[in-house]
């Protein structure tokens, strides 16, 4: 998450480029080779198809895709909760969301994948965020001609994008649907609700203390700036650039926010258990309004993130439920 | 003599007057002149304000200031002592040293503020400790001997921590990669409280040795024929330097090149005599940690840049034109 600061879009933007300019420059060589492909080869070919992913690549995947890596997370509470977990076979070491993809093969963490063990699953699909800061490791992959595709979600349609997204590509389009009419419904009531309650007020300024040393929070272009602001809050930092911005304790003591959220992970021994001194003084702190939810829930932009801004709605208007 | 006060009276004031212009600029602007009447005890900011200049800016300012000179001081003793202008607390592995216990003290001892300082201390003087002794044999030590020993210590070091981190989960994998590049943002009081007693502590004890360390740079066995006790004097400088270092880095991380340009940029500029060198470069440390670190707090507010970042990229074009310049 901290690499966000060397704005790894750029990167993106460069690899893609690079990528580009390979690919023509090996067109021809190509071609030549199809040529002599044998026909079992040709058939096979007309049962791909071509999508796009989020990054604007162009990635050519087989007609049926029946075994999938997964190399985040959220990804994979995704895939499984539109009924496709069958279809993984690897996952990280961080997927601890549902029960069965702990069962699942690990291929590495998030940062560091292990290819070999990627290559020796078979997969016809590699599955990638973007959060995860992968990108250097797409070209890796397409060296060994597997076909990834990378997904950006920067707010809650973004998530429901996503699962109409892996619905098409894992063939469960129905359930994709299912559940993105079933989450669309359950967020515009939460909506409505802190409407209701709040019509006249301004909304909650919100803190979102993601860690405490060094001080990071959200930014702009985080997706849980959409969810504080669904959930009847505004985060005080919306302002600042990139996605997870180290930010200046004097700006967090200006910025007196009435609630905070600490990001706190369950599993290991988090040191995110408190607000910042600089925030003692503020209403936050003085009123006790201080919650502590979920690294992991904040973390992934899954189906669960419906159940992260009921959380965040109820913290920030607890009367309104 | 009247040279030398006049060099420290220039200094003394340089330190001051950018004392003051780092605590004027922050992450929040606040008002100029309401300010520096703040610092004349007279009111004009309100009270957020005042908590933003007092809680927050002013420690953060007085401990770049003591990292750096604790730093600077540690690099200008082990460059006099080892007779090698490329001596420095990381080439010889003691940042490393103390990077690793303070490592160890967040790992084991997470909440007690109080390890770190000390495991970093343990850690430096492990590691210079394990330098010393490969360094040496029968005929003594040889200048090359313990830059080598040092390299060796260093890389060994450096595996070592990437193993730790590659061991740790990845949220606390997140604050150790920051704070691996220096980073002053966790300014606590108590850090300030131990850097600074440290940077006086070393100042009386490196000024103290300073003559000693004069007559060692002429060559070890004309030191010995001075009368200086070669030994004795090693040690303590040693152990002086690590705890420097071992401070300053469970304070701020690893900052880097501080230890390396300043004494450096100090001996081209005033001559080489210890007693010159070491508490010239202790101020200048100083001012340019401050320097660095009110750049890495305003030039993306309000967000920040780890200092060693920015000490690194001012450093290491300076280094090459010092290199040229001699």
């Amino acid at each position: 998450m901290f690499t966000k600061v060397f704005q790894p879009k750029y990167f993106v933007l460069l690899t893609v480029f690079l990528l580009c300019c390979g690919i023509t420059a090996c067109q021809s060589a190509n071609s030549a080779r199809q040529q002599t492909a044998s026909p079992n080869a040709e058939q096979q070919q007309l049962l791909q198809r071509e999508v796009i992913d989020d990054l604007g690549r162009r990635v050519r995947l087989p007609a049926n895709i029946e075994r999938v890596i997964s190399l985040a997370p959220s990804l994979t509470e995704s895939v499984f909760a539109i009924g496709a977990g069958n279809k993984l076979v690897g996952v990280t070491s961080f997927c601890n969301y549902p029960e069965e993809a702990r069962k699942l093969p690990k291929i590495g963490d998030t940062m560091k994948p292990n290819l070999e063990t990627i290559v020796s699953l078979k997969p016809q699909l590699v599955l990638i965020s973007t959060d995860s800061q992968l990108e250097g490791f797409l070209r890796q992959l397409e060296a060994n001609n597997i076909p990834a595709f990378v997904t950006e979600v920067k707010d809650f349609d973004g998530v429901l994008t996503n699962l109409r997204q892996l619905g098409d590509l894992l063939d469960h389009p129905k359930e994709a649907e299912k559940l993105v009419s079933d989450l669309q419904t359950r967020v515009t009531l939460v909506q409505a609700k802190v409407k209701n309650e709040n019509s006249s007020e301004k909304p909650v300024r919100v803190f979102v203390q993601i860690s405490r040393e060094p001080l990071y929070t959200i930014g702009k272009s985080s997706f849980l700036t959409d969810l504080v602001h669904r959930a009847g809050g505004e985060s005080v930092t919306s302002g600042v650039e990139t996605a997870y911005p180290n930010i200046s304790r004097e700006t967090a003591l200006a910025a007196q926010p009435e609630a905070i959220i600490l990001s706190v992970d369950e599993s290991m021994g988090s040191q995110n258990t408190a607000p910042d001194d600089a925030f003692k003084n503020s209403p936050a702190v003085k009123n006790n309004r201080v919650y502590p939810m979920s690294g992991d829930l904040l973390t992934r932009p899954s189906p669960r993130t419906a159940d992260l801004i009921e959380q965040i709605a109820r913290a920030l208007h607890p009367n309104a439920f | 003599m009247r040279r030398a006060f006049l060099i420290f009276t220039i200094l003394v004031i340089a330190l001051l007057i950018v004392l003051l212009g780092a605590m004027l600029f922050g992450g929040e602007k606040l008002p100029f002149f309401e300010t520096i009447k703040a610092f004349g005890g007279i009111g004009g900011l309100n009270e957020q304000q005042q908590r933003i200049l007092w809680e927050i800016r002013v420690p953060r300012v007085l401990l770049g200031a003591s990292v750096g000179a604790a730093l600077a001081m540690a690099g200008a003793s082990y460059q006099a002592i080892l007779r090698n202008p490329l001596a420095e607390p990381y080439l010889l592995g003691v940042s490393n040293g103390a990077a690793l216990g303070t490592m160890f003290a967040l790992v084991f001892f997470g909440n007690l503020a109080l390890m770190r300082p000390l495991l970093a201390f343990v850690g430096a003087g492990v590691s210079t400790a394990a330098v010393y002794t490969l360094a040496r044999d029968r005929a003594g030590m040889s200048a090359e001997r313990l830059i080598l020993s040092g390299v060796i210590v260093t890389t060994f070091l450096s595996s070592a921590i990437v193993l730790i981190t590659s061991l740790l989960d990845a949220t606390r994998l997140r604050s150790f990669t920051f704070w691996l590049l220096g980073d002053l943002t966790s300014a606590g009081k108590e850090s300030f409280y131990i850097a600074f007693g440290a940077v006086m502590i070393g100042l009386l004890i490196l000024t103290w040795t300073a003559r000693s360390l004069n007559l060692l740079m002429l060559g070890e066995r004309d030191a010995f024929d001075f009368g200086v006790e070669v030994g004795r004097v090693r040690l303590i400088v040693f152990t002086t330097a690590s705890a420097l270092v071992g401070a300053s880095v469970a304070a701020s991380g690893s900052v880097g090149y501080v230890g390396l340009v300043v004494p450096h940029w100090i001996r081209l500029a005033v001559g080489s005599d210890n007693r010159i060198v070491l508490p010239a470069s202790a101020i200048v440390g100083a001012i340019f940690v401050v320097v660095a670190d009110t750049v890495a707090r305003t030039i993306i507010a309000p967000r920040e840049l780890p200092v060693g970042a920015v000490t690194a990229l001012i450093g290491a074009p300076l280094f090459v034109y010092l290199l040229r310049k001699s």
